[in-house]
């Protein structure tokens, strides 16, 4: 094939990657600026010259703001893991586990903030789960007092992030099991004598893990510096670090304390994405001398149903919390305790369709150009990477995912006020660029990467030239996965809620940023018809994602039966 | 003397159709019989479900008894069958010693790696024990794999295809192994290769469409190792 071109491949590559880094090392550069003191660029002359470092530090809410972060963080990243080891051992090549695997895109699709709506109307004491049991089996004739959602010990986010984030590790898991050839491991362990928890513990797992690291390192950084989720599910006085940090921000007199916070936002995760690679260490010593202990273990069928059972718990209450939205928005009167709404009605969707029409077409138009212009650049990049014109750069997308997004927007925010560019509309796309752009370099990779190179040789000896094997046989064969990445783009881009915010300075309403604006103000209908329209963007996506290939794939094989000689002789 | 018998097992594929009809088999320490028959046969499928790995939605039908004690309810860890795959399927995050030390059972640390160095040393894979098994030759690897089968103390072998993979040199080499290591116990040996076939082996055949069983009976001794 010939190899012209390749200095505008290069070209493209670099300008991929560097609209990817410089808006990446800005933003970090800007917040560690401004953190540390050495660049005011909003400083406020009548304010006393305390180091943003101090004042952060000595803000009354720091603390509780700091326990309440490690406290729903690390337990609900350590809730993630363990739940996911118990849902793989207990339910693979079960008939559970097809099930399983069958909500998880789903779940995984649905932005945190809709879910987080769904869960505020399942688990609050007057929510749908109460209603269901009430009053037959509670006896409860008014909401219990029992508890709240939110409550002020981060219970609820623990739930939310658990529930949002144990189908993203296991997804990740599924994805890597059929390279470990988990079925033969598992069948020469028993063979040998070992109960099926051992073989997960001694033959799978400690392959697994390496391939999941990554995966879980940025739902730890996820959940310690989650804003959206903990301002619906999260306490308000106090709040989480992340949501404290945001508050800081509004008040000019506190933005630098901001920086300064999530400085001490980044240390955090850094610290602990340290202690889980140290764990990992000592995990690993201990399993290396356990695992030749000849001990087999015995099979428990009681934890094995006790496992389904907490897959089931966690991924029903997922589920159960998607369903609700749609009943709120067309119930008109849902009196406590009924299990369903009394009386019907369309009136919430006509009266609300008018004002959700501009953040609807808003977030539509950030997700579809988000999705051409992630799909774009990551092709551009792996072609450019598989014809060696730029070197394998994988741990370069993984940056915005380790960072937490308040660390990295509060510089960026800045950087685009002083280029004049802040709200405006190509800047809030840019952003969420960036966060959809690993998802789909990551999710392609492998397609690109495993496609066989024959299929270019063969459309070469026809005569095709490089961009006509692209455009004709390359792409088309990769249509599923592009599919998929499409649609992960577009839902990573309908959740973003803090790019568009800190980005869009408030002028580009999307349903992100309504929905949690409007947290606590609006009455659940409202809330519901939002939540439910940011929910069904993903889905939509998803649907389009699988059933387009779906679709092809049908058209080709009708028309192949049709027009075979059988067929026409048949005819 | 173990004694494993098999008594009327029918086997249907997911799709419903009959891959075995009506099979007997007993296995005799000492003796080594052969499932043979052409590929998609059932044969594989009947190894699963001696060991009782069955892929799902395949049907069963049939009676498994080993030494007059039912296994049908018998969880796979322990029914006791060993098992060799073509594959050898030695885990590659363990040390060619840590694969074989998974094997092993009972025994104090120090006695159990005594006897793995025995064992290593005997099957003239000596100093080999520290090695990645990655780094060893298809000979080796196919010898570990046998061992570490051999160490969890199998009442039953069952061997499937286990010499397919290797070349025509090694592959002599590897039979003459297996059927010195495994001379005491009861071997189910699947394969349809005639030249695996060890002297005085019973040979049972899977018809040709799949469906009908022929006993073949005794059959003559091969020039097997």
């Amino acid at each position: 094939m010939r190899q012209h071109g390749g200095w505008l491949q290069r070209g493209a590559a670099a300008g991929v990657a560097l609209a990817f880094t410089v808006p990446v090392a800005l933003g970090v550069a800007g917040t560690l600026l401004q953190g540390s003191g050495l660049w005011r660029p909003f400083a406020v002359t009548d304010t006393a010259p305390i180091h943003p470092m101090m004042a952060v530090l000595g803000d009354p809410r720091f603390l509780p703001a700091l326990s309440l972060t490690l406290f729903s963080g690390l337990l609900a990243t350590a809730l993630v893991a363990l739940c996911s080891v118990i849902v793989l051992v207990s339910s693979h090549g079960t008939r559970v586990w097809n099930g399983i695997l069958s909500v998880l895109a789903p779940l995984l699709a649905v932005p945190h903030a809709a879910l987080a709506v769904g869960l505020l109307f399942l688990l609050a004491p007057s929510g749908w789960l109460a209603r269901l049991v009430s009053p037959g089996i509670s006896g409860w004739e008014r909401p219990p007092s029992g508890w709240t959602v939110p409550d002020a010990e981060a219970w609820s986010l623990v739930i939310g992030l658990l529930v949002k984030e144990m189908p993203f590790l296991l997804l990740a898991a599924a994805a890597q099991l059929p390279s470990l050839d988990v079925d033969q491991a598992l069948r020469i362990g028993r063979t040998l004598g070992y109960a099926p928890a051992r073989c997960w513990s001694r033959l799978i797992l400690p392959r697994l893990w390496p391939r999941l690291r990554l995966t879980f390192l940025i739902i730890l950084a996820f959940n310690l510096s989650v804003v959206d989720m903990a301002i619906l599910l999260g306490p308000g006085h106090p709040p989480t670090l992340a949501v404290l940090l945001l508050q800081f921000l509004a008040d000019p007199a506190t933005r630098a304390a901001a920086s300064a916070g999530a400085l001490l936002l980044t240390a955090l995760v850094a610290l602990g994405c340290l202690a889980v690679l140290l764990a990992e260490r000592l995990l690993a010593s201990v399993a290396r001398r356990r695992r030749t202990s000849g001990r087999r273990g015995v099979a428990s069928y009681g934890a094995r149903l006790g496992g389904q059972g907490i897959a089931c718990l966690l991924l029903g209450t997922g589920l159960l919390s998607l369903a609700v939205l749609p009943l709120w928005t067309f119930a008109l009167r849902w009196r406590f305790p009924d299990a369903w709404p009394s009386v019907w009605t369309l009136q919430n969707w006509a009266e609300r369709l008018p004002r959700l029409v501009e953040p609807a077409l808003n977030t539509l138009g950030f997700a579809a150009a988000t999705a051409v212009l992630a799909l774009v650049a990551g092709i551009l990049w792996l072609e450019a990477e598989r014809r060696g014109r730029v070197p394998r750069l994988d741990g370069l997308w993984y940056v915005p995912l380790l960072v937490p997004q308040i660390a990295l927007l509060f510089g960026w925010q800045v950087a685009a006020i002083r280029a004049g560019v802040d709200g405006r509309w190509p800047t809030v796309l840019h952003a969420h660029w960036v966060y959809a752009l690993p998802y789909v370099v990551l999710l392609l990779a492998n397609a690109f990467r495993e496609l066989d190179p024959r299929w270019s040789h063969a459309a070469a000896t026809l005569g095709a030239g490089y961009w006509r094997t692209l455009w004709r046989v390359r792409l088309p064969l990769l249509r599923r996965p592009i599919a998929q990445a499409a649609a992960v783009a577009a839902s990573v881009s309908v959740a973003q809620y803090l790019p568009t915010l800190l980005l869009g300075a408030g002028r580009h309403a999307t349903l992100a940023t309504e929905l949690v604006a409007g947290q606590g103000g609006m009455d659940r209908r409202a809330t519901s018809t939002l939540a439910l329209l940011q929910a069904l963007l993903p889905l939509l996506a998803f649907g389009l994602a699988i059933g387009w290939p779906a679709w092809r794939a049908r058209r080709l094989g009708r028309a192949s039966r049709t027009s075979s000689p059988t067929a026409r002789v048949a005819a | 003397m173990m004694r494993l018998e098999v008594c009327g097992l029918t086997l249907r594929a997911p799709g419903g159709e009959t891959l075995i009809d009506d099979l007997d088999l007993a296995l005799h320490c000492g003796t080594v019989t052969v499932l043979m028959g052409p590929s998609g046969s059932g044969k594989s499928s009947v190894l699963g479900w001696l060991t009782g790995t069955l892929a799902p939605g395949f049907q069963a039908r049939g009676q498994l008894t080993l030494d007059g004690r039912s296994l049908l309810t018998v969880p796979t860890e322990r029914r006791r069958i060993g098992l060799m795959l073509q594959s050898d399927f030695l885990f590659p995050h363990m040390t060619v010693e840590e694969n074989l030390l998974f094997g092993l059972r009972g025994g104090t640390r120090r006695a159990r790696r005594e006897r793995v160095t025995a064992n290593l040393a005997d099957a003239g894979l000596d100093g080999l024990g520290p090695r990645d098994p990655a780094t060893l030759s298809g000979g080796q690897r196919a010898r570990v794999s046998l061992l570490r089968t051999l160490l969890s103390d199998p009442a039953v072998l069952l061997l499937d295809e286990p010499f397919s993979r290797l070349d025509a040199a090694r592959r002599e080499q590897i039979r003459a192994f297996t059927w010195q290591r495994a001379s005491t116990l009861p071997v189910l040996l699947v394969t349809h290769d005639v030249a695996d076939i060890p002297a005085g082996a019973r040979v049972i055949e899977i018809g040709a469409g799949g469906r009908a069983v022929t006993n073949a009976g005794d059959r003559p001794a091969l020039d097997a190792g």
